[in-house]
């Protein structure tokens, strides 16, 4: 999560909101937030219920502002790989 | 025999499918979901037609990567 806030101005200046996701708890998720200065929401999964509807596994999805996915990366996610595919979906008219 | 191998083969294939079928892939409509986060409530749905969502799972935090 560390790597995104380093590139989170890139991902904002492309309109992309950057959103991560675990099981942690919202205190957790805060502590952690406060630890490495992320500026991003932290979302608390506890139930695994989201994670349910996704995909198991250290996985990252790029959804599109029409809710539609437009990019999957598994293992730990490119920064670069990720401003690319943004950058494509922001050229689209 | 014969008969037992091909529908034992035909059932793993359909099997496959089915769950090759429930992966998520580009071009799918991300699921909805709402949770709370550490800005308070995030709704999937709110982004619409604003911007774009990067959605990152992991596995904990405090710990590498």
């Amino acid at each position: 999560m560390q790597a995104f806030q380093k590139d989170l101005k890139k991902f904002e200046g492309l309109n992309a909101q950057v959103l991560g996701i675990s099981t942690d708890n919202v205190d957790t998720h805060k502590k952690f937030s406060d630890e490495y200065k992320l500026q991003f929401p932290l979302i608390a999964d506890e139930s695994g219920q989201i994670r349910k509807l996704y995909a198991p596994g250290r996985i990252t999805y790029l959804i599109d502002k029409n809710g539609i996915i437009q990019f999957i990366q598994e293992g730990v996610p490119r920064n670069k790989d990720f401003l690319k595919a943004i950058e494509r979906l922001e050229r689209k008219p | 025999m014969k008969n037992v191998i091909w529908s034992a083969a035909c059932t793993s294939l359909l099997m496959v499918g089915a769950s090759l079928s429930f992966a998520l892939q580009v071009g799918d409509k991300a699921p909805l979901f709402e949770g709370l986060s550490t800005k308070g409530k995030i709704r999937l749905e709110d982004f619409r037609g604003k911007s774009h969502v990067v959605l990152a799972f992991y596995f904990a935090d405090f710990t590498p990567t």
